[in-house]
């Protein structure tokens, strides 16, 4: 090739790049970016939102956040407890669905189907379905129970029995993601190394344990981390099923940021909490990157 | 109950049949009926709401009666029916959208290195972890002063932007897994960067743009948090028409119900014709 023009100091390939990435570049500052300016902005402001001063009042809205008692003891402990709980349990149960999808077997499309339901239901509905099932006189949570001779218990009134709820809601809705993701990933292993264990006669379990399991790890690497990030910022089934409530015992993160902002009307001091999470998750999740990436290749 | 667990023993008598010789076989087929069961229960019972009377509802797990009249009595209710047409329109709209901006940039992603990439990997992992109420709430002062609130490019755009970070990386995953050498060999026949994109690239990546064309729409048409917040009256969608249920009839789970059905229903058809293509899909 002769000498490429340039254009904008920036050569032919360069150009080509970011053509490429322009529009998606142009949506994001337009669509996140400034909209998270602007929430940095009112941060540092009296800004509350029936009498917005929009004063500047530098740290006081961050140091009164980082000072409430309820976030350092309720709020924080809850979102991660959340999210290790419901990573932690979706994996497990969405690797078991895998193994047994992975499977041959009448009937296997069937149960496909229905583990890919709650997919297919909108995170609203089911937080909607789940309090009515929940709920302490009409649910059929304390019918079952009722059979057996238990006492109906207040669910959604209580702490930990709220939590439960709302936990068991999450697995639900996101054991099928990784159902999918995982059973993707273990069609797309090559049979030889599961050939080699027939022919050595290994068990199943070692078989899973020393193959499957060491060769899934970079699709289990990227499911925890994307879905760690999802989780701490759970917001809609928390909101539907408790409002953060009894009391605010079971409020997480994207709920007390909520509720500062719309209930207590003060929108700086609700996007400060904001900006203090975003800041935690994006500290953790380079962090859990970096720990997984080194996990799976010290693996290999 | 049982309807979910009993229909794979009858689509086929060789399931029953092989369960007879081992009791493995017989406990592989207990656990998937019991999956089978916990995942479809709330489902089930969201169905069962719906077909129950308005009198009957507060003790659905007692009484017989059944009555279709809840789906007739929201069906004719016109922010129903406007809600389906939106969330239709917007979620097709929205995967259209979103799908053609980011295979660009995830294609951009994999095939070159340098500080371009570099830096826009690093973004839109960052901006991938900040949270949805850290920009949902100024997002709505940004949709009203460009005079784009209650429209649907309103909705969309923040929904494309929703998916650029997640949807580039993914993209960057299929084409990854796609040999360049094809496109090398293009382009020293004389095809432009665009064409070896397009002609050469593009086709092989169909499997997984197929693959995430299904989970966008799917998951656009179940959003509430944004759709809530930047829509009004003329753009509301199922979601959020039925949150409204709830809160203005006082608690009508039977109604409430029957909207859930009726958003359900587009999701099944997708899910139950997409699921192959999916799992195929994802395979990188």
């Amino acid at each position: 090739m002769t000498a490429r023009r340039r254009i904008l100091g920036l050569d032919e390939k360069q150009r080509f790049m970011i053509a490429l990435i322009a529009p998606a570049v142009l949506a994001l500052i337009a669509f996140q970016i400034v909209p998270i300016l602007a929430g940095a902005n009112a941060s540092f402001r009296d800004w509350s939102l029936h009498d917005p001063q929009k004063t500047w009042v530098g740290l006081k809205n961050y140091l009164h956040v980082l000072g409430d008692h309820d976030f350092l003891t309720i709020v924080l402990p809850n979102t991660f407890g959340f999210m290790f709980a419901s990573v932690g349990l979706s994996l497990v149960a969405g690797l078991m669905m895998a193994m047994l999808l992975n499977r041959r077997f009448a009937g296997r499309w069937l149960v496909q189907t229905v583990i890919l339901l709650p997919l297919m239901v909108a995170p609203v509905i089911a937080a909607i379905m789940v309090r009515w099932m929940f709920n302490d006189q009409f649910g059929v949570v304390n019918a079952i129970l009722g059979l057996f001779g238990i006492e109906p218990l207040a669910w959604l009134t209580q702490r930990w029995t709220a939590f439960f709820a709302i936990l068991l809601t999450d697995v639900w809705l996101w054991t099928p993601w990784f159902t999918l993701l995982l059973l993707a990933g273990l069609q797309s292993l090559p049979p030889e190394p599961f050939e080699a264990a027939q022919i050595d006669a290994a068990s199943p379990w070692r078989t899973f344990r020393y193959i499957t399991l060491p060769m899934l790890r970079p699709v289990m690497v990227v499911c925890i981390v994307i879905r760690s990030i999802d989780a701490f910022r759970t917001f809609d089934i928390v909101w539907t099923i408790s409002g953060g409530g009894p009391a605010r015992a079971t409020e997480v993160f994207s709920i007390y940021a909520y509720v500062e902002a719309f209930q207590f009307l003060n929108f700086g001091r609700g996007s400060a909490a904001a900006i203090i999470g975003a800041i935690i998750i994006v500290v953790f999740a380079m962090l859990l990157y970096r720990i997984l990436n080194r996990w799976v290749e010290v693996s290999k | 109950m049982t309807r979910a667990s009993r229909v794979p023993a009858e689509r086929s008598k060789g399931f029953f049949e092989a369960l007879a010789p081992g009791g493995r076989r017989m406990l592989f087929g207990l656990a998937a009926i019991g999956v089978c069961l916990i995942f479809a229960f709330p489902v089930f019972w969201l169905v069962l709401t719906a077909l129950r009377p308005g009198y009957a509802v507060y003790y659905v797990h007692r009484g017989t009666d059944f009555t279709l009249d809840n789906f007739l009595e929201v069906i004719v209710q016109e922010a129903v029916l406007k809600g389906m047409f939106n969330s239709f329109m917007i979620s097709t709209l929205a995967t259209v959208i979103s799908l053609g901006v980011t295979v660009t940039s995830g294609y951009m992603l994999s095939r070159f290195k340098g500080p371009i990439p570099n830096t826009w990997f690093s973004l839109i992992y960052v901006f991938r972890c900040v949270p949805y109420v850290s920009w949902v709430l100024p997002l709505y002062f940004v949709t009203q002063s460009l005079g784009i609130f209650d429209t649907y490019w309103g909705l969309l755009l923040p929904h494309v932007a929703v998916h650029i970070c997640f949807f580039s990386w993914i993209m960057k995953g299929f084409f990854d897994g796609i040999d360049p050498s094809m496109e090398y060999a293009a382009m020293i026949d004389g095809c432009s960067r665009w064409g070896a994109f397009w002609r050469v690239a593009m086709p092989a990546a169909i499997p997984g743009l197929t693959a995430l064309a299904i989970l966008c729409w799917l998951y656009t048409w179940n959003e509430f948090l944004f759709a809530l917040i930047l829509t009004s009256h003329q753009t509301q969608i199922l979601t959020v028409v039925m949150a409204q249920f709830v809160h203005e009839l006082g608690m009508d789970w039977h109604l409430m119900s029957a909207t859930g059905v009726l958003a359900l229903g587009p999701a099944l058809i997708v899910t139950i014709f997409g699921q192959k293509y999916v799992i195929r899909g994802l395979k990188v």
